[in-house]
């Protein structure tokens, strides 16, 4: 296993450059020469160590003596990589490309590798292209296409193309199952919602997984079919959960949804409801009008007309008030007589109570008389006229500090602890990777494409139940953007709890990135002052030298 | 102590009648226009049935030939308009038959407001908002209760705004709340408390912390105002706001504040002529002020019997009226899953202040609170507030504005463990994390 690991590596790092030799050592061996035992034994025995690369190779220091070995590594590199490659023939796994299908139908047995890759569609067993190309790099597969056996080169230029998976794909899918990572394509809709994941239910792809295997058919469908019921469910146990504890509604909630939908037709009914004033006199048509514009000129209840039966205005009611209309009572209360109003005159509490000069200063003047308030003929208006009034009385702060277009960071007025001064200060807010990303719509460009699990798991791997990978990937180039803000929030977020990591392709190098959150540390004042909000307003004002006094003395 | 008793009542118990029709019961005969007043013993419970006529109890009309029970400690008023006979079953302390009563101006008052909303049903406006205002124990929240119970019985939906922190009808003390009225209070349990809006004052008197008082008051105007305008039915009942009996200073203030803030029409003010003349002075002439005696048979309340009804008023949240319908549930809470807030932050001295400065808004701060065992047995607020997600900063902003879902009681605190036992309505796990922490305190025993 190793030393196909190394040979394949070797292939890999001449692959661009050395198609043409590594296509005369395929058309070598597809022609199904027979070697001779001494050959045999060559290749048998030879070292297929691959010299090994450093950063000499790419920082050469300039010596004489360094380039010579460097060189000399580079000869051996393309010796190694020159040299025809020896199988068994029983050993190979035969398979057919089918390429409207974008797939590698086997033809015989699979071998050890059926463990980690291929499926099955049809009760046949297939392989994707990456996985065929891979294997055939092993040696472990031999492709035919229209009866004749494709070298690897040809693999390279049949398997590899836009529809399927690109060279740097490849690249990134190749090493990671050259370090023996397992590594299956990213399946999107494998990956289970946020409510899934709360209610860690096994994920979907396992049971459709399973499904497949029993029935032999694959069916797209199925985890569309359950998208609404899970829906469904989430819903029931939201309203499950509102109990007594939930007064929080305003009673007559439907009502109130309904007639709030109605809303934009308000205007409308606002120009019929003038028209009907004009009109003067036919009953309400508009119930859902709401009762707030007053355009008329006086005070909307003409409590004249009113007949509340007021102790207080001693000289309307000096005899008896008349018996209330009994269509305005309660149906078992019927016909009540007039009611004599002097005896109770008698009988209320004068108690003028003691004034301080301060209250009476106050409450000396009846606003009432005041003329601007006399025209004020709702609360609205007379709202309006007491802020203007407040507004010219009001000028308490400094006001070189406070009026100008830049004013303090902080109101000394207003206590506030530590942690909020802190944040006022942060200009720059922090920000979390997840955050928002439920709302951000992923693009094309980016997406993951592998899912990876570790080499120690390979023992009790199952195609059919993978579990949690390790990690995804995605895969970029080093010519290419990197990726910005957004496409890390939307990757991470479809990921979920399973980290995203970079492969950054440089031709024939890989280099791994993974973002993560951190925070910078905040320095909060010890719990002291914390509960004592009085003390922190107080220190907001005053210079850190005083804070770290009174530090040491609360220690 | 009792008013009535000075003006001497003329009993018209026949006790010779009620003898030979009840077992054991006392039969009275009730005038047209005439109450039986009556109080229960601590203790005690007594029995009322109505015998032959209409009766009503603050408003609620009582059905023939059905008993109703009244636990120690209740003062209740059987008035009739049209003449009746009911039976007391059970030791009174003190049962009596006064003329004298001031419903008819009540009854007078109602059809005017009853006027008004038919007004508002014509002309498509809202309808009367009315404040009830007045000293302690002038029977505020009865000439409340009756007023809507009459309203309701006409078909309008009126709704309660009760702004007494001391004494609520709807939700436990330390709260302030509204309430779609949708029935007449019932004669015995009261107001049918379906899905109110209770916002979280913690205290029983408006004075520890006045300006959350005004601010939840103009909260409650608002969600009130939005209500209005989306429900009909709702902007023509209009509102009953019940008050402090708080009248001096600042509690005057806030009540000129709660008159602005919910734009109202018309103000009941109950037998205090000097109030009604403030009133009339720093209202502007817009709103019609009126001043109503109280009843002779409203009775003065200890310091002892208001905190009885507190008590009673939580018990009756976590176990039901007469602790029998509800049973409420006991876990842990750790106190890493919640985070506990005071409303008000202690005053900086001025001297901490540049010169020219003042500070304002410490009253409306969040403080913090340690969990420790002082927090036993103190009513804690669920608030609904919606919690960051962050769970740092976002979280403080709109508590005070949030409404809340539920109470607590802690039962128990561990500090070791760090973990508290509450008693909740509810099974766990809370539905909010954010706990607001209230001076009022209720030992779970019985």
């Amino acid at each position: 296993m190793s030393m196909g690991t190394r040979t394949q590596r070797m292939m890999i790092q001449g692959c661009l450059s050395n198609m043409a030799e590594q296509n005369k050592t395929a058309d070598v061996k597809s022609s199904n020469e027979l070697l001779s035992p001494s050959e045999l034994f060559k290749a048998r025995t030879r070292s297929h160590k691959i010299p090994g690369r450093g950063q000499k190779d790419f920082i050469p220091s300039g010596s004489n003596e360094q380039e010579a070995r460097l060189q000399q590594n580079l000869e051996e590199h393309w010796s190694l990589v020159l040299e025809e490659r020896v199988e068994r023939l029983g050993n190979l796994v035969k398979a057919v490309w089918i390429p409207s299908d974008r797939i590698v139908e086997l033809q015989s047995p699979a071998g050890k590798f059926w463990q980690t890759m291929g499926f099955s569609v049809h009760g046949k067993q297939c392989l994707h292209p990456e996985e065929a190309l891979y294997l055939m790099e092993c040696g472990n597969l031999q492709v035919f296409y229209q009866d004749l056996p494709l070298s690897i080169q040809e693999g390279y230029e049949r398997f590899l193309n836009s529809k399927t998976m690109s060279i740097q794909h490849y690249q990134v899918f190749g090493h990671l199952k050259r370090l023996g990572y397992v590594v299956n394509r990213f399946d999107p809709s494998s990956v289970p919602s946020q409510y899934e994941r709360q209610l860690n239910i096994p994920l979907s792809r396992e049971r459709s997984g399973r499904q497949l295997k029993r029935k032999r058919s694959h069916s797209p469908t199925h985890r569309t079919q359950e998208g609404p019921t899970t829906e469904g469910t989430e819903v029931k146990d939201r309203d499950g959960g509102k109990e007594r504890m939930n007064p929080e509604a305003p009673p007559d909630m439907d009502e109130t949804q309904m007639a709030s939908q109605e809303d934009p037709s308000t205007s409308a009914q606002g120009v019929q409801g003038r028209s009907w004033w004009s009109k003067g006199g036919t009953p309400d048509l508009q119930p859902e009008l709401p009762g707030q514009s007053q355009s008329s000129g006086s005070p909307r209840w003409d409590f004249r007309s009113l007949p509340f039966p007021d102790l207080g205005s001693r000289d309307k009611h000096r005899g008896s008030l008349a018996s209330p209309d009994p269509c305005l009572l309660p149906e078992a209360v019927g016909s009540v007589g007039p009611c004599d109003v002097a005896p109770w005159l008698l009988r209320l509490n004068l108690w003028q109570g003691r004034m301080s000069r301060r209250e009476q200063d106050q409450y000396r003047r009846d606003i009432n008389q005041d003329r601007e308030v006399q025209r004020c003929r709702n609360w609205a208006e007379y709202r309006k006229l007491q802020e203007k009034r407040s507004q010219l009385k009001r000028k308490n702060r400094p006001a070189h500090l406070w009026e100008g277009p830049v004013t303090p960071l902080h109101d000394p007025a207003q206590p506030c602890s530590t942690g909020e001064l802190m944040d006022k200060i942060n200009v720059l807010k922090p920000s979390r990777l997840l955050e928002g990303a439920s709302r951000l719509k992923g693009s094309d460009e980016w997406r993951i494409c592998f899912n990876v699990y570790q080499p120690d798991t390979v023992a009790e791997f199952k195609k059919s139940s993978p579990g949690k990978p390790y990690s995804r990937m995605c895969v970029c180039s080093f010519d290419g953007p990197v990726p910005d803000l957004r496409t890390l929030k939307v990757l991470a977020f479809q990921s979920g709890d399973i980290p995203v990591t970079y492969a950054v392709v440089d031709h024939g190098d890989i280099s791994f990135y993974s973002f993560k959150d951190f925070q910078i540390p905040t320095d909060v004042l010890p719990q002291i002052l914390n509960d004592n909000p009085a003390l922190t307003a107080g220190l907001s004002l005053l210079d850190s030298r005083v804070y770290q006094k009174i530090q040491a003395s609360g220690k | 102590m009792y008013a009535m008793a000075t003006e001497g009542p003329e009993k018209t118990g026949e006790e010779s009648a009620g003898a030979g029709t009840g077992i054991g019961g006392t039969r009275y005969d009730l005038e047209k226009e005439t109450e039986l007043r009556f109080e229960v013993d601590s203790g005690e419970k007594v029995q009322l049935e109505l015998l032959t006529g209409l009766a009503e109890v603050f408003g609620s009309e009582l059905n023939r030939n059905k008993k109703y029970t009244f636990g120690p400690g209740s003062k209740i008023a059987v008035f009739t308009w049209q003449g009746c006979s009911v039976a007391l079953f059970g030791k009174t302390e003190v049962a009596y038959v006064s003329k004298d009563t001031p419903m008819l101006l009540y009854l007078n008052t109602h059809a005017a407001l009853e006027q008004m909303r038919r007004q508002a049903e014509r002309e498509n406006e809202r309808g009367p908002r009315v404040m009830v205002v007045g000293p302690t124990d002038v029977g505020k929240s009865t000439v409340c209760r009756l007023l809507l119970s009459y309203a309701v019985r006409l078909g309008r939906r009126p709704t309660l705004v009760e702004l007494d922190v001391g004494q609520s009808a709807v939700s436990v003390p330390g709260t302030m709340s509204a309430l779609c009225i949708e029935r007449p209070a019932d004669v015995e349990e009261g107001y049918s408390v379906q899905a109110p809006l209770v916002y979280h004052f913690g205290s029983t008197s408006p004075g520890t912390n006045i300006k959350l008082y005004n601010k939840l008051t103009s909260c409650l105007a608002e969600v009130f105002s939005q209500r209005c305008e989306v429900n009909r039915k709702a902007s023509v009942g209009g509102c009953i706001i019940n008050t402090c009996g708080w009248v001096k200073s600042s509690g005057y203030h806030a009540l000129v504040h709660c008159a602005s803030a919910f734009e109202v029409d018309v103000v009941l003010v109950l037998d205090q002529e000097r109030l009604y003349n403030e009133l009339k002075r720093d209202l502007p002439h817009f709103v019609r002020v009126v001043l109503l005696p109280k009843s002779g048979g409203v009775v003065e309340r200890s310091k002892d019997c208001r905190r009885e009804t507190r008590d009673e008023k939580i018990r009756e949240y976590f176990y039901g009226f007469r602790s029998t319908s509800f049973f409420p549930h006991a876990f842990d809470v750790r106190f890493s899953d919640v985070r506990i807030y005071k409303i008000g932050a202690p005053s900086i001295p001025d001297s901490c202040l540049p010169l020219g400065m003042s500070q304002d808004d410490t009253q409306l701060k969040l403080v913090p609170v340690t969990p420790g065992r002082d927090l036993t047995h103190h009513v804690l607020s669920v608030s609904c507030a919606d919690e960051g997600e962050d769970g740092t900063g976002g979280v403080r902003r709109g508590v005070l504005e949030s409404p809340v879902c539920g109470f607590i009681v802690v039962t128990n605190v561990d500090t070791q463990a760090q973990v508290m036992t509450v008693l909740s309505p509810a099974p766990r796990p809370l539905p909010r994390h954010t706990l607001l922490i209230m001076d009022i305190r209720f030992i779970d025993l019985k």
